[in-house]
Order: C-alpha cells, then sequence, then structure tokens
C-alpha cells in the first residue's frame, strides 16, 4: 500500500462507490470483491449471489433512486437483472459485487464538525440509523480504549458475547476504527464527510458494504 | 499567569455608587463586607466617599495601578474606561454590565473597539455582561446582587467557572445551604478575551483547587478546549454543563452519519474522550464537583450500601444495578465470613447481606463495626452509607462514625435524608470533605461518576 498515492487518489480522482471502495481496499479495509462495467462481460469471477449497484457520482442514494438489486444467484438471473439496471439508469456505469449474506449491520462514518474538526462516528447501520438514535462519536485521531469505549457505548456491544446468532469480535471491530481513523487523519485537509454504511459485521469479519465521500468545499 | 486577579492587592471599582439600586453598590457593598484585606478604591465623578471609603474622581487620579478594576458603568462608556487600564497597566479588568456582543451589531462593536484597546497592552479582560467574581480565599467579591439577596459559600476546594452569572449566583445560593465551599467563582459573561480554556490552565495548579466545575452555554475553540481539557482532568477533575442541547445540527447532512452528528452528541463523545464528567443540570453540576473534589474514584464496580431503613437499601439496590433509570453498576456479593461477623453486630431481624440493613434498631457503635468489617472485604470497592436521622439511634455521632473510617481505602459516598436534621448532617459531613447528598438518587449518581473517573484513570494508566 503507497499511502501518498492512494490519498492523492481519494483527494481528486473520481467518488463514484467503485473507486472509493478500490481506495479502502487498498488501505487494507475490506470491501467486497467486484467489478465496474458499461456491459455484461462475458465471463465473470465472481462468486453468486451477487449484487448490482448504480455507479453514479450524482445518486447519492442508490436504494431509494431503485439503483440496487440484490439476492441474484444465478447467471440467468444477472443477465435479466443487469438488463433492467442498463434500462433504468443507460448512461451510468454498474457495479456487480459479490453479497455479503451475514452479519450486524452498523455504520461509520466521519464529520468534520465546525467547532471540532474531524469526528468520528459508530452506530447501528442500515437505511434506519437515523431512526435508531444509536450513534457514538469521538474526535479523531482516536486510540484503543476510545474503540473499545465506543463499541460498549452502542447496542453492537451486545453482540459481543453473541445475541441470536450473531456475534462481533471486539477487537477486530475496534481495529477497523482505529483505520478509519488513521485513514481519516491522511485526509485531514480535504475531507468533509464520509460514510461506510451499511458495514457487515460477522464474527471476525467486517466488510464495507456501501461507501460515500464528501470533500470539503475550497 | 492570574496569579494577581486571585489573589489581589488592590481592587478598584468603576462606577462605584452609593445608591442601592445601582449595580456598582452591590459591587462595593460585596467587596467591603467579603472582608477583603487589600485596597478598595471606589472611582465615582461625583461623590466624597462611598461606604466610608474615600472615593476618586477618575481611575488615573488614584495614583497608583490597582490589581483589579471592577468597572459597572454603562456598556458606551466601558472602551474610555479600558482605555485606562491599558495606559495604567491594570493588569485585570472585570467588565460588569451587558449591553455589548449579545444585544447585537451595536454591541459586538464594542466589544471588537475594546479588543483593539487591549491588543498588545498588559491589561486582560474578564467578561463583559458578567456578575463579577468571587475569590473566598483572599476575600474578594465583585459579585452586582447584593449579599441581602444571596449567599455566598465559604472557602473550598470547588473552582466554579460560569458562563452565564445569574446560573453561577443561583447556584452558589443553592450550595451555600449545605456550606459546601469553593475556591473561585469566576463569571466568564461573552469570553471577549478571558476564556474557560486559560481558568482550565489556572485552576489545574491552584493549590486551593480540587475539582473544576465549568458552565458553559458555547466552546469556540473546540480542539484547544478537549486538548487542554483532557490533560487538566488527568490531574484535577473537570465537571462540565453545557447548555443547548436540542439544538438542532447546524450541518450539511447530505450523508447519514452528518444527519447524526448534533452539536451534543459531538460534545458528549468529546468528554468522553477526554474522561471529562457530564452534568446535565445545575445539580449535578455541583454534586459532581464536590464528590470528585473529595472522594477517592474507583475502577471497580461492586457496591455495597449499608442503611438503617430497608426501603432505602431496596430503591439503591434497584439505582445501583440498574442499566435503565440506574447507573449500570452491580451489588457486592459479601463474603459468607465478613456476613458472618456482620450477623453478630445487627439485630435477627436485620439483613447481613448486601444491602447490609441495620433496621431501625441500628445503633451507631454497629453501623461503624459494620462498616469495618466492609472496609476490609475484598469484593467491595465503594460504600454508599445512608445517615438517616430518622431512625432513633441515629444522631450527629454517625459523621464522626464514617470519618473515621473514609480513609481506610474504600470510596464512601453519603446519603443523609430528611430536613432539619439531615442537612446538619450534610453540613457536618461537608465539613469533613466527605460527599454527603439530600437523596437516594444523587448519593448514587454521584457514586458512578466517581467509577466513571476511576475506571478512565485506571485504563489511561494514569493511576
Amino acid at each position: 500500500m503507497n499511502s501518498p498515492d492512494l490519498i492523492k487518489k481519494l483527494k481528486s480522482g473520481p467518488l463514484d462507490e467503485y473507486s472509493i471502495k478500490a481506495g479502502l481496499r487498498e488501505f487494507g479495509i475490506p470491501v467486497p470483491e467486484g467489478m465496474l462495467c458499461e456491459v455484461l462481460p462475458g465471463k465473470i469471477e465472481l462468486n453468486f449471489p451477487l449484487v448490482l449497484k448504480v455507479s453514479d457520482e450524482s445518486i447519492l442514494h442508490k436504494t431509494e433512486a431503485g439503483g440496487v438489486i440484490t439476492g441474484i444467484e444465478t447467471e440467468e438471473a444477472l443477465k435479466v437483472q443487469f438488463k433492467k439496471m442498463k434500462d433504468r439508469f443507460p448512461t451510468s456505469r454498474i457495479l456487480i459485487e459479490e453479497m455479503i449474506p451475514d452479519g450486524v449491520e452498523i455504520i461509520v462514518g466521519v464529520i468534520r464538525d465546525r467547532t471540532f474538526g474531524l469526528t468520528l462516528m459508530l452506530g447501528m447501520g442500515g437505511i434506519y440509523t437515523e431512526l435508531y438514535n444509536d450513534v457514538s462519536f469521538r474526535l479523531i485521531p482516536i486510540d484503543i480504549h476510545d474503540a473499545s469505549d465506543m463499541i460498549e457505548e452502542v447496542s453492537i456491544g451486545r453482540f459481543i458475547e453473541g445475541f441470536r446468532g450473531q456475534k462481533v469480535d471486539k477487537i477486530e471491530l475496534a481495529n477497523f476504527l482505529l483505520k478509519i481513523s488513521d485513514l481519516s487523519t491522511l485526509m485531514e485537509s480535504f475531507l468533509d464527510q464520509l460514510d461506510l454504511n451499511p458495514v457487515k459485521v460477522n464474527g471476525k469479519k467486517v466488510c464495507v458494504l456501501d461507501s460515500k465521500l464528501i470533500r470539503k468545499k475550497i | 499567569m492570574f496569579d494577581r486577579l486571585f489573589n489581589p492587592n488592590s481592587v478598584a471599582i468603576v462606577g462605584a455608587s452609593s445608591n442601592p439600586e445601582k449595580i456598582g453598590y452591590a459591587v462595593i457593598k460585596n467587596m467591603v463586607e467579603s472582608g477583603f484585606s487589600g485596597s478598595i478604591f471606589p472611582v465615582n465623578l461625583n461623590a466624597a466617599t462611598i461606604l466610608k471609603l474615600k472615593a476618586y474622581r477618575t481611575l488615573k487620579s488614584i495614583g497608583m495601578s490597582p490589581d483589579i478594576v471592577i468597572i459597572a458603568v454603562p456598556s458606551a462608556a466601558v472602551p474610555e474606561e479600558i482605555r485606562n487600564c491599558v495606559e495604567l497597566k491594570v493588569p485585570y479588568a472585570v467588565i460588569i454590565p451587558g449591553g455589548f456582543s449579545e444585544t447585537g451589531s451595536e454591541g459586538q462593536k464594542l466589544e471588537n473597539e475594546i479588543r483593539r484597546i487591549i491588543a498588545g497592552s498588559a491589561t486582560r479582560v474578564i467578561g463583559p455582561n458578567t456578575v463579577g467574581v468571587y475569590f473566598p480565599h483572599s476575600k474578594v467579591n465583585t459579585a452586582l446582587t447584593p449579599p441581602d439577596r444571596v449567599s455566598f459559600p465559604p472557602a473550598g476546594s470547588i473552582a466554579f467557572v460560569s458562563q452565564s452569572g445569574a446560573l453561577g449566583l443561583l447556584t452558589m445560593d443553592s450550595i451555600s445551604e449545605y456550606g459546601v465551599g469553593i475556591s473561585a467563582f469566576v463569571s466568564l459573561g461573552n469570553k471577549l478575551d478571558v476564556n474557560e480554556i486559560e481558568m482550565l490552565k489556572y485552576f489545574s495548579e491552584d493549590g486551593n483547587t480540587k475539582s473544576i466545575a465549568l458552565y458553559l452555554e458555547d466552546i469556540d475553540q473546540g480542539r484547544e478546549f478537549y486538548s487542554v481539557a483532557r490533560n487538566v482532568n488527568a490531574i484535577k477533575p473537570i465537571v462540565v454543563l453545557k447548555s443547548g442541547r436540542s439544538e438542532a445540527s447546524a450541518k450539511a447532512a447530505s450523508l447519514h452519519t452528518g444527519a447524526m452528528a448534533s452539536d451534543d452528541r459531538v460534545i458528549d463523545g468529546m468528554l468522553k474522550q477526554g474522561g471529562i464528567t457530564r452534568a446535565y443540570n445545575e445539580t449535578e453540576l455541583l454534586d459532581y464537583a464536590r464528590t470528585l473534589a473529595y472522594g477517592k474514584p474507583f475502577p471497580g464496580r461492586n457496591i455495597a450500601v449499608i442503611t438503617t431503613a430497608g426501603g432505602v437499601g431496596v430503591i439503591t439496590t434497584d439505582l445501583i444495578s440498574s442499566r435503565i433509570n440506574g447507573v449500570g453498576l452491580s451489588m457486592a456479593t459479601i463474603s459468607r465470613d465478613a456476613e458472618e461477623r456482620i450477623k453478630v453486630e445487627i439485630v435477627s431481624f436485620g439483613s447481613a447481606k448486601n444491602p447490609i440493613d441495620l433496621t431501625a434498631d441500628g445503633s451507631i457503635r454497629a453501623y461503624e463495626k459494620v462498616l469495618e468489617i466492609l472496609m476490609k472485604e475484598e469484593s467491595v470497592d465503594a460504600i454508599v452509607a445512608y445517615a438517616l436521622p430518622q431512625t432513633p439511634k441515629m444522631n450527629l455521632e454517625i459523621v464522626d462514625a464514617i470519618a473515621r473510617h473514609v480513609n481506610d481505602g474504600k470510596t464512601v459516598v453519603v446519603g443523609a435524608i430528611g430536613s432539619l436534621l439531615a442537612k446538619e448532617l450534610i453540613v457536618e459531613f461537608e465539613r469533613r470533605k466527605i460527599p454527603a447528598f439530600p437523596s437516594i438518587d444523587r448519593a448514587v449518581k454521584s457514586l458512578k461518576v466517581l467509577h466513571d473517573y476511576g475506571k478512565y484513570l485506571h485504563e489511561r494508566g494514569r493511576t
């Protein structure tokens, strides 16, 4: 991983989901295997089930715009759904990704607070985040104690011992938070907001399913 | 920095007055009655004497530079007086009147003018729009409310810094009832110059101060505040009451994180990150500052309760153990051996299990024996001890009985509930620097604060 190059890309490169995820992956943050395409390629080296997502910087909330199709189990279904997506968004590219089936959905985000600067958030994730009101903030950079406290503070902490078959590994999640804190510090000069939502946590596996980044207005 | 503010040799009051309707009267009345041993200089164009003190026509006619100049004239006349302070190299000016940035752009202009006048000078400004300062150790009281309307607490260990003056006065008035002492009170007002960050730095090194209570309406230098408060808090515990919680987020909330990031949530996280105690009202602010000033922080979770009233013990147990409507700590399991020894001391229908209930029959001697046993119990991290004057054998001697053991190693927080006798008890506990509270809820919450602070210091390797 070459941080300066990576940061340069995040600073001035494109901000579609695929590009941000490529950056995250370079930084050692797990994202699903995927490929970005204009047309459906003949051969796909991805494991089913798959997800299709419209990849377009102008569409901030893809689900609401009908730009996400999940649970594609076969090549046949993929062809049908890809065409449907292309009909809906003829000028946009489509991201094909492996689907991460199980896990607890959390949100990890960064906001530039007007008083305190870059601030990290952890919360229960998914589309109902604002409804749960189950979040914790810390100023960036955080240390391992802060990460641990954040996990304990929100109901994600309840999954450490296991809850209804779901389990969260506290150390892995804490390390993930530290990594996002480190990455944000490197982006201090230009980062305004970062949303990793949802992030799926399944035992020791932590994976960013969707990510959005907004740069500071200069 | 600030030594001469907190320990001045001389104080001048510009706008001092013999007219009880004027703020300049209250200020000088408070200065005179507080027993200040240095010089007091009333400044008034038209009076020869004020409260039997020789008055001066102008600041300059005093013929020396006072350590503190209190300015109690209307806002429009303030810049001129500040100019005089700068010329005389007065180290500290306290601007009492309102009519500055809190009123709008005209007031803002006045503040900017004052900022220009003091730039690069030897004069530091507190306020404007402040109720003044009160330093009981050096007997300085420049409050704008006359002493017949408000009680001022005795000299003690809590530094109290308040952005709102009136909230400061009423809080001091309230704690005076129990004889709770403070090391200093500073009403920061509009924070034109001196701010909370500098006060934190000063009090962290002030020998009289054991904890710092901070009431804030806004924080402007966020990162600087965080880094100073975090460092100071590791040496001297800080309690913050920050108002304006319901304020809607002013952020561009295009993403989820932005939508969730209200100012209050960020401040809450920042305080937790610094291990800084948060209060949600003026009672908690001083309760927590008091506990942290006297009590021993503890990282453990296991609490023992001693009571002479069963109901009090049960409610305390609920408040200690519940996560919802409680503090989420644990009740200690008393060892079989200790339980047997406690049984010997208490009546047969009492409870030797935690919460330990001596019943209304409980004597002070038995109480002290139980306390001694609990102090040696390994499974106990802290003790809530009730001094309940309604049970017949409890009297003021309980204070000394508990006081004899507060330094035996384990944290003790006292609950003394009721009216006249309970109040007397709390005053006595206060005199011995033992944190005592007039309700179950306040005692348990204060104990939790000592736990949180102790846990923070323990985990971050500061103890």
